[in-house]
């Protein structure tokens, strides 16, 4: 299942027109794909791919999005507020 | 159940860790302060040194003319960080407008949150500040520190950082500002592994909690704010660290309805110490108080000669539900109409005391107006014991974390979701009862609405078997 998801995951990020996005629209992705998948199963495979170092996690330090390494991304800084 | 630590802390030893020695530290003369210059002109900030109260202006002076003072390798970021840092300040107080720009990819490896990138957008000008991130520190319960953490901090960040810091930030953390994006691995390691604390929380993520002093030091504190805290910050480590949240979520933790950490304005679940029996009331005290033996309100404002203590003018009238008198020489409270508010306590701390049933009040939504306009909190559960290993409370925390994360759009903080749903629809979903405490005016709010299933016959009658038994 976690496989699943994270492959899922990956697919919406590779396919998606956005560099960075939200967990939440993460997870409706997912659960497009993979319709049993549960909020904390798609944090764990989300974490993993982190961990993997497949995703970034974006900040503004107020809102944290994700996103898939190399693509699009930089150090560069976005809009927010603390 | 008494206190138990996840694991015990290290004893940290300052003269074992030091990096600078104490002439490397107090490196400047009170002369050499005096006639610092900054390397850029800088008026408006020198005008903020004037006048009675200390200046964040004078303490960056101080830094800015050590750090012009340090040896190449005793500092491992930039030498003029401080001095860039007042020169763009000027530079925005000028032009009425920020240069800075932040967020970004920075971070420690495996943490969603703790980490906030800052970037000038005069880095030409200002090279020393091109990057200049923040790191928030999780500070311990009630900021309770030893000195040999506070200045083992203090030379790690003057060699990895800025030197500069905010002690502290609102959620509580102690705030590292300044340092590049190659130190922070390093930092991250010194934090953890030397200093044996961890970062603390910013995006969306559980944010760093925070709790009163507690039973550490006050006799008011009806539940042990810093258990609770230490407990749940632990507990939700992965909800702190890694951000799967709609947006920011806070705990704060009070002791009692004083609200020292002012949960109650500034976080999405507040926990305030309440009692549900009734104030414990000592007669003869209250009788040395009305004689003038006792000081009231703990000798607080006794610098001033305020007269002689009142009772009825300085507590009983004050009470905002009326609920005391004095019969005879005997102060009365009708507890049933107590509303917490603690005035009576606070001033006759001696006389009188929260009741011995102790527990929580757990209130939720209050926010500061980012995207929407500031919230207090509502509360929700009025009364509900604190006892570890704090499953009650660790239940309601997540049922609630539950509908935000389900059903809280991006950037929509749970005060937001609960007025976006409103109340009724909100306590329903998250299995609470309709409870007058919810409301401030009980009487004439109608706060409950019935459903069609909760009426016998639901809505629809017959009006002619109506009509049978009730003329017009």
């Amino acid at each position: 299942m976690i496989e699943e998801i994270k492959k899922a995951i990956v697919d919406f990020a590779e396919g998606s027109k956005k560099t960075k996005f939200y967990f939440k629209d993460m997870e409706s992705a997912v659960q497009k794909v993979v319709p049993g998948a549960k909020m904390r199963d798609v944090k764990k495979a989300a974490t993993a791919l982190v961990n993997e170092e497949v995703l970034i996690y974006f900040s503004t330090g107020s809102s944290t999005m994700y996103g898939l390494k190399g693509r699009g991304m930089t150090e560069d800084p976005t809009e927010g507020t603390d | 159940m008494a206190f138990e630590p996840v694991r015990e802390m290290k004893k940290l030893n300052y003269e074992e860790l030091r990096i600078y020695s104490d002439a490397e530290l107090k490196n400047y003369t009170e002369e050499e302060l005096k006639s610092f210059k900054c390397k850029y002109e800088i008026p408006k900030l020198d005008e903020l040194e004037k006048g009675p109260w200390p200046s964040f202006v004078s303490d960056a002076k101080q830094e800015a003319l050590r750090r012009r003072k340090l040896s190449d390798d005793q500092i491992l970021t930039h030498r003029d960080a401080v001095e860039d840092l007042l020169g763009q300040l000027e530079l925005s107080f000028d032009e009425g407008e920020t240069h800075w720009k932040h967020g970004g990819i920075v971070g420690v490896f495996g943490y969603g949150g703790g980490v906030i990138g800052r970037y000038s957008d005069l880095a030409e000008k200002y090279p020393s500040i091109a990057m200049f991130h923040t790191i928030r520190v999780n500070q311990p319960a009630s900021k309770f520190y030893s000195t040999d953490f506070l200045k083992t901090i203090c030379d790690m960040w003057e060699y990895r950082g800025s030197g500069l810091m905010n002690l502290h930030g609102s959620t509580g953390d102690l705030v590292l500002l300044g340092t590049t994006t190659e130190q922070l691995e390093p930092i991250f390691y010194e934090l953890g592994h030397v200093l044996d604390t961890d970062i603390g929380g910013s995006g969306s993520n559980l944010r760093t909690p925070a709790c009163c002093i507690g039973k550490a030091r006050c006799e008011y504190a009806c539940y042990d704010t810093q258990a609770l805290c230490y407990e749940l910050t632990n507990y939700y480590q992965d909800e702190l660290h890694r951000p799967a949240f709609p947006y920011k979520f806070k705990f704060k933790f009070d002791g009692c309805p004083n609200g020292c950490v002012a949960s109650i304005a500034r976080s999405d679940m507040s926990f305030i110490g309440t009692w549900r029996d009734d104030i414990r009331i000592d007669q003869d005290a209250v009788k040395a108080y009305i004689a003038g033996d006792i000081v009231p309100n703990a000798g607080a404002h006794k610098g001033r000669d305020w007269g002689k203590f009142d009772i009825q003018k300085e507590v009983i009238d004050l009470c905002p539900s009326k609920c005391m008198s004095l019969e005879g020489d005997q102060l009365v409270i009708d507890n049933s109409e107590c509303v917490r508010c603690m005035h009576c306590i606070n001033t006759m701390p001696k006389a009188l005391k929260p009741g011995v049933d102790t527990g929580i009040s757990i209130l939720l939504g209050a926010k500061a107006p980012i995207l929407d306009g500031a919230q207090m909190a509502t509360l929700m559960i009025p009364f509900m014991k604190a006892e570890a290993p704090y499953d009650n409370i660790k239940e309601f925390v997540e049922k609630v974390w539950e509908f935000w994360m389900e059903e809280g759009k991006n950037r929509e903080r749970l005060g937001e979701l609960m007025q976006r749903v409103t109340l009724p629809k909100f306590i329903e979903t998250i299995g609470l009862p309709p409870a007058p405490q919810m409301v401030k005016a009980p009487r004439s709010n109608p706060y409950i609405f019935w459903k069609e299933e909760d009426v016998k016959g639901g809505w629809n009658r017959d009006i002619n078997d109506y009509r049978s038994r009730h003329k017009r």
